[in-house]
């Protein structure tokens, strides 16, 4: 009998908020870096971080999630690639990383003060609930369509 | 031999012998009676022969080769330099062009037959005509010629020299190859070449060469690409461009490194650690400044192929056109000359169709029938400006405006367009006046994609017309893209950083002179008033208050002048310009980011979107 499809996620909690997101397109885990604001872009870019000498768009998850940064926050830049462009998305603190069966993952359902269009599934962690992060469909108001500058 | 890996080395060579042709037949073509155009044609075609016979490409030898025949018959009076025989050889030398491109890149295409016959027909040719695979010299003919001094011969230069001396007793020589400074060193392997412009024979030739003692072969063949590149080893090479990129990005990476390293060392107070870390900036800056050099490339690579293009524009439009360039030798950064083509294109095509009347037209106006247009770049502090000026009717401000007003691009108390507006609806996307298109432009995505591709370089783009006379676009450009000096100016605890190009001078800011125009606060600098800005209110945001004194940056475009008022200045730092994915609605203001010395990332102001 073939195995169960595996779910491969990294989960992190954003404010109160416990969160995945595919593993397939987590690049990295950094700690916290110093950002520079960008002026004039939504409050939801938290500005731009040097990553080893490269520069980095970071997107701030508690505004785009609507919720409240924790005083025990350590603090962590998820780096993301989304539609072939690298991104950052600041999380309170990164958990686990995670494997479950496909079919321990339900469809997406309605959840308290989430937009269920950012939501692709909902899963458990233990006995925790999660949500798995249409990243995408997250990051879409934000990100320029016009591509890089020079 | 393999010779398919020096396919792109026949392409380069074959290209600007291509671009050469097309240059000297211009010059042939304005003066029919010269003889100089004809001789550079000839060793041009010949040139593209004997490389192409080497390389195998026997479609591109064999139209060389006709093509040949049809400058002889022209050199020696057997056929007549009338419009339609230039015609003929500008439409060998397209074809000549596509045939190495397509050969060059491993699809010859076939050959076009048709041209073929013309050529041959208006070159008289006779039964028998030889075709290229025996490419031998007829009467005081430029024959390709290799000489091979026997190794373990002493004095290899003095021989060489003395070989040179008795083919010059022949005959014209040219294409020393390696040079004969190089030659005089002794820096080269036995083995040189030249083309001799002689009526000797081959065998006259050869014997004659040999009583210079010690030559071990002469050969009287096209010294194939490989060899070529050998005998110039240690003066020129062709660098492929990726390469020069990979090198320039290391560089900057090696710029950020130093940067850092120069503030780690002022901090340690340490004298050794400070001395290594002063030779290591200067090591870093001379690299710097070799591999921008080495990327460096004159603008007259772009240009050369205007003139040739604007003679076939005017033919179509049925005007008279006399194209000028100058500051040809003006450098830049191989990567902005690479993309200042096209907006180039469309200025003067604009320039040709627009600006410039039918003879008739100007004669009635009291001009003279041939109108001008003029190319030209010159230095201007680390920018570049390229013009494209005519001497045409000049663009009808009324009329913009009226269209302008027709399509909500203007509102009605605009009641006359200055040169920034009347550029700001001129570049709006799809603007155009022109009342049908006509195949050269006026298809309305002219100036919109001019500007377009010039703020990606990081330039601005001018614009002045004054009707009946003429109309002038300039585009200015950075010297170079990838690394550029800058003035770092703060706004609260941020930091921000100013090209340098666009800095005309630092003042301090004086509330005594602000002044007010057009309900716009400026600031009276020696007489003259420039509108400010202040980047605190430009970057909303800016924590802690504004201190009492502030420097202000006076940034220059062309004759604009913005006064940028900041909370201080830093001092200058070279910057490299680093990508980034930019989020929506990023302000037009931001032209860029960066990596500063310690480490943070910083923004790079745009001038032209500040003036």
């Amino acid at each position: 009998m073939p195995d169960s499809p595996t779910l491969h996620s990294v989960i992190f909690r954003i404010g109160a908020l416990i969160c995945a997101a595919p593993a397939g397109i987590v690049r990295e885990i950094l700690p916290r870096l110093p950002a520079t604001r960008i002026p004039g872009v939504s409050e939801a870019i938290e500005g731009l971080v040097n990553v080893r000498g490269s520069l980095l768009t970071v997107l701030d998850g508690h505004v785009l999630l609507h919720q409240e940064r924790r005083a025990d926050d350590e603090g962590a830049i998820v780096l993301l690639d989304v539609g072939g462009r690298r991104y950052g998305l600041a999380v309170g603190q990164v958990l686990d990383f995670l494997e479950v069966p496909a079919h321990s993952v339900a469809q997406r359902a309605d959840l308290p003060g989430v937009d269920p269009r950012l939501v692709r599934a909902v899963g458990l962690r233990g006995d925790q609930p999660f949500i798995l992060l249409d990243v995408e469909a997250l990051f879409a108001p934000i990100i320029g369509a016009d591509g890089q500058l020079p | 031999m393999d010779v398919s890996k020096y396919a792109a080395l026949f392409l380069a060579e074959s290209r600007e012998h291509v671009s050469a042709c097309n240059q000297l037949l211009l010059e042939w073509e304005r003066d029919p009676g010269a003889v100089e155009p004809v001789g550079g044609l000839f060793r041009s075609i010949h040139t593209i022969k004997g490389m192409a016979a080497t390389m195998g490409f026997t479609g591109v030898a064999d139209l060389s080769h006709r093509t040949e025949n049809l400058l002889d018959a022209l050199r020696h009076g057997r056929a007549a330099p009338r419009p339609e025989t230039f015609q003929l050889l500008f439409r060998a030398v397209d074809a000549l062009g596509r045939a190495i491109e397509g050969a060059g890149t491993g699809s010859e295409p076939p050959a076009d037959e048709v041209l073929g016959s013309e050529i041959d027909t208006a070159a008289g040719a006779t039964v028998g005509d030889q075709r290229p695979g025996a490419i031998a010299p007829s009467a005081n003919q430029t024959r390709p010629v290799q000489v091979t001094i026997r190794s373990g011969a002493l004095m290899r230069g003095a021989r060489a020299s003395l070989v040179l001396r008795r083919a010059e007793a022949m005959g014209r020589v040219t294409a020393l190859r390696p040079p004969a400074a190089q030659l005089e060193r002794e820096d080269f392997d036995g083995r040189f070449s030249f083309r001799l412009e002689s009526e000797a024979s081959d065998d006259e030739v050869a014997a004659a060469l040999c009583t210079a003692g010690d030559v071990e072969a002469i050969r009287f063949e096209q010294t194939s690409p490989a060899e070529a590149a050998i005998g110039i080893r240690g003066r020129q090479i062709r660098v492929d461009l990726g390469r020069l990129d990979a090198l320039m990005k290391q560089v900057g990476e090696l710029v950020v490194a130093k940067n850092r390293l120069i503030v780690l060392a002022a901090a340690a107070q340490d004298p050794l650690f400070e001395e290594l870390s002063d030779r290591i900036a200067r090591l870093v800056s001379g690299m710097q400044g070799e591999v921008i050099a080495a990327r460096m490339a004159p603008v007259g690579e772009v240009f050369d192929r205007f003139p040739r293009l604007l003679r076939d524009v005017a033919r179509d439009l049925g005007k008279r056109i006399r194209f000028d360039m100058e500051g040809e030798e003006i450098e830049l950064d191989r990567s902005i000359l690479d993309e200042i083509g096209e907006p180039l294109l469309h200025l003067i095509r604009n320039a040709a169709d627009h600006g410039i009347e039918t003879p008739e037209r100007r004669t009635a106006s009291g001009k003279p029938a041939e109108g001008r247009i003029l190319l030209s770049a010159s230095r201007e502090r680390n920018s570049v400006a390229l013009r494209v000026s005519d001497d045409g009717r000049g663009i009808d401000r009324a009329a913009i405006l009226a269209k302008a007003r027709r399509e909500e691009m203007a509102d009605a108390s605009v009641e006359t367009l200055t040169d920034d507006l009347l550029l700001r609806v001129l570049a709006r996307p799809g603007f155009s006046t022109a009342e049908a298109v006509s195949g050269v432009s006026g298809r309305g995505v002219g100036v919109d994609a001019v500007m377009t591709r010039v703020r990606a370089l990081g330039g601005t783009l001018d614009v002045k017309s004054e009707v009946g006379r003429g109309t002038t676009f300039t585009i200015r450009v950075p010297l170079t893209l990838a690394i550029v000096r800058a003035l770092l100016a703060v706004a609260g605890n941020e930091r921000y950083a100013v090209p340098l190009a666009y800095v005309a001078e630092t003042v301090e800011f004086d509330p005594g002179a602000v002044t007010s125009v057009r309900s716009r606060e400026a600031l009276l600098v020696r007489d003259r008033v420039i509108p400010t800005v202040h980047l605190r209110h430009l970057v909303a945001g800016a924590a802690g208050p504004a201190p009492p004194r502030r420097p202000t940056i006076i940034l220059e475009v062309g004759d604009r002048r913005t006064a940028l008022v900041v909370d201080a200045l830093m001092g200058q730092q070279d910057i490299v310009v680093e990508p980034f994915d930019a989020p929506r609605g990023m302000p037009p203001f931001v032209g860029g980011a960066t990596i500063l010395a310690d480490g943070a990332p910083a923004l790079i102001l745009d001038a032209a979107a500040l003036l």
